[in-house]
């Protein structure tokens, strides 16, 4: 499978014609992307039937504006009030929120726009020259090596709480079991779930999500009279369009930082079921990982808001790749693009690609000029966004509290939902005014289900011997990498404090 | 409750901890007579979590014995003077929670901003609260229900709203 260079220049032309579809897409997935419980795929399937209406084309480049705008938009409140819009931008927060507290608001969300749509930008064009290559990633990973990816992702939770492993380890350790909740997948036990129906299928995410990032947040919020610190209203006061085109100098400076966390994203969004959440983590420890100045991560550092934003718009890119390529969805709204094209009788896969290339190569296109027409309808929105800090938490705490929790009941529409999510905030207050990470607890939570899925699998096919961990060659590597990863840090800070 | 400068309180920090072998303990238990498939994940995570959480606990109970932590939960509940704020908004909650099954989406959300802002404002802000609660509850109905026509509770109001248009 080779890419026809022929076709793409009017391709992008006859792409930029559907800009009438795609604006309002975009605007309509910055504001599904920012509110927790309103991710893209439930987005696109409230709207299915409208997508399904549409001519083929149409309710592609609808779909796919969507997705890549929502992406974007669950960073705005993960900067502004530490409330992660999806669960994909969990590791948005870490830097970007402090940067906010510091009333650097609209230059974090000036970065963060530039982050995301350059990631994105370039990992299309990435994903376009190397589908062949990339679609080959999914063939190789099996059980085994699913396990380490997946323990690669809680290790990740150990280093970035790198200031008390532990107690990382312990939150991360607490996700997975709290995620194995619900009942067995082959004998249906129920496990964990006292008693509750509602949890016989696993603990739902975005409860999850809403109580442990929005609920919490907003009974510690109340500790002051704003978001941010008395200097950083000043700050706020005074700043103009000036910090907006400053995010946007600062970004473009870390062009290098934009394009290998991005690539991180896309090589991750290709592995099916791995997702934004894990792909963001990765790229944030990593960058951490090789910073001349690694303990200024967590405290507003510029290059730690970068990493997670550029990576989780590069899983966008990288989830269509099995899609198209091998016919795999690589996540939720990839899936649910699958079902779009299947009923509108197109096979995905290599036949595509020869009876239909401008449809399949039209995606990508389409993803581009999205990113392109985000940049300049977004980065206006940075400065009047930012304004949102200023509001008084007397007001902001209750808005949090009532908007996200009516967020939890949404996608199954049970009420059960709802006290999940307060009991879930409790918990994420609990962890936040101690020292644990939600943000591990929300990582455990979403692999747990996962990891026994392929925990299991790999047991039954070798009948329950453990060192089946080790067998597999590619495994054996991503072990090593892994062990290379925790250790790393370490080693690398004991190198600096023999050199002092 | 006097503030020793030289310790550290750590209780709040156990509360996770205890928590989770309690949990993992009560996890157990419901599978203690399972076929070992649906077993085998939850005992690998479950003896991970309870080993991280005893080192955890022997860890600090090795800084109380050398007296540079105690047990206090001041960090979990510190600012002490929002302690009862804390509770009354929680309060508030769980009856947002079970109100809004019957009285729907708009109007417990304009009672529940109205009462939340009242409490956190100490009573003095009615006047910005009261059209404001009104103003957001209204925003949320015309957003999220009526342009969006997401299915959140729905009471009174969203079935008059409903049969008027």
């Amino acid at each position: 499978m080779e890419f026809d260079w022929t076709i793409f220049a009017p391709l992008f032309a006859h792409t930029l014609t559907f800009w009438w579809i795609i604006l309002p897409a975009i605007f309509l997935g910055l504001i599904v992307g920012a509110i927790p419980g309103f991710s893209a795929a439930n987005t696109i399937i409230i709207l299915l039937p409208m997508t399904l209406a549409m001519e083929v084309e149409n309710g592609l480049v609808f779909m796919v504006a969507l997705y890549c705008s929502s992406r974007m938009g669950a960073g705005i409140p993960a900067i502004l009030v530490n409330i992660p819009g999806t669960a994909g931008a969990a590791a948005t927060p870490l830097d970007g929120y402090p940067m906010t507290k510091a009333g650097k608001g609209q230059q974090a969300l000036a970065i963060s726009f530039v982050s995301s749509t350059a990631g994105g930008l370039l990992t299309t064009i990435l994903a376009l020259l190397a589908m062949p290559w990339l679609a080959q990633v999914a063939f190789y990973l099996h059980s085994v090596e699913m396990i380490v990816v997946m323990l690669f992702g809680i290790s990740l939770i150990a280093t970035i709480a790198a200031r008390n492993t532990l107690k990382g380890l312990i939150a991360g350790f607490l996700g997975l079991m709290i995620g194995s909740i619900g009942a067995d997948h082959i004998y249906a036990t129920p496990r964990g779930t006292m008693g509750f129906l509602e949890l016989y299928d696993g603990v739902p995410l975005i409860p999850a999500l809403v109580g442990l990032f929005a609920v919490s947040e907003a009974f510690l919020v109340i500790e002051g009279q704003s978001i941010i610190s008395d200097k950083g209203q000043t700050l706020m006061r005074k700043a103009r369009w000036a910090e907006t085109f400053e995010g946007v100098r600062i970004a473009l400076s870390k062009w290098w930082h934009i394009i290998w966390t991005s690539i991180i994203g896309l090589v991750i969004g290709v592995i099916p079921g791995a997702g934004a959440s894990i792909a963001s983590f990765v790229a944030y420890q990593q960058s951490r990982t090789f910073s001349k100045t690694p303990e200024l991560y967590g405290t507003g550092h510029i290059e730690g808001l970068i990493a997670p934003e550029s990576a989780n718009n590069g899983v966008t890119s990288g989830t269509l790749v099995p899609l198209l390529v091998i016919g795999i969805p690589g996540g939720a709204t990839a899936a649910i693009m699958l079902v779009v094209l299947q009923y509108h009788g197109v096979t995905v896969g290599p036949e595509l690609f020869i009876e239909n290339p401008e449809l399949a190569y039209g995606v990508f296109t389409a993803m581009a000029v999205t990113y392109l027409l985000m940049i300049f309808t977004i980065l206006p929105l940075a400065r009047y966004m930012s304004q949102v800090t200023m509001v008084s938490t007397t007001y902001m705490a209750p808005l949090i509290i009532a908007f996200t929790l009516v967020g939890s009941f949404v996608p199954r529409e049970y009420m059960f939902d709802m006290y999940l999510a307060l009991a879930f905030g409790v918990l994420g207050y609990i962890a936040r005014k101690t020292g644990y990470h939600t943000a591990a607890i929300l990582i455990g939570v979403i692999l747990g289900p996962l990891l026994e899925q392929y925990f299991l699998r790999a047991m039954k096919m070798s009948q329950g011997d453990v060192m089946t961990l080790f067998s597999s060659r590619l495994g054996n590597v991503l072990w090593v990498l892994l062990f290379l990863s925790i250790a790393l840090p370490y080693l690398l800070e004991y190198r600096r404090n023999r050199r002092r | 409750m006097s503030e020793s400068p030289k310790s550290r309180s750590v209780g709040g920090d156990l509360v996770i901890p205890v928590c989770a072998v309690a949990f993992t303990l009560y996890y157990f238990s419901t599978i203690i007579d399972s076929p070992w498939t649906a077993q085998i994940s939850a005992f690998f995570i479950g003896a991970i979590l309870i080993f991280l959480s005893l080192v955890f606990v022997a860890v600090t109970s090795r800084q109380v014995l050398k007296g540079e932590s105690d047990l206090r939960f001041r960090s979990l509940v510190s600012p002490l003077r929002l302690i009862p704020k804390r509770l009354i908004l929680l309060a508030l909650t769980v009856l947002y929670i079970i109100a809004i099954e019957w009285a729907g989406f708009t109007l417990t959300s304009f009672v529940f901003l109205l009462a939340s802002m009242m409490v956190l404002g100490d009573g003095r802000n009615f006047r910005i609260a009261a059209p404001l609660s009104a103003l957001l509850s209204l925003s949320g109905y015309a957003l999220f229900i009526f342009a969006f026509e997401t299915r959140f509770p729905e009471g009174p109001f969203e079935t008059f709203m409903k049969g008027l248009f």
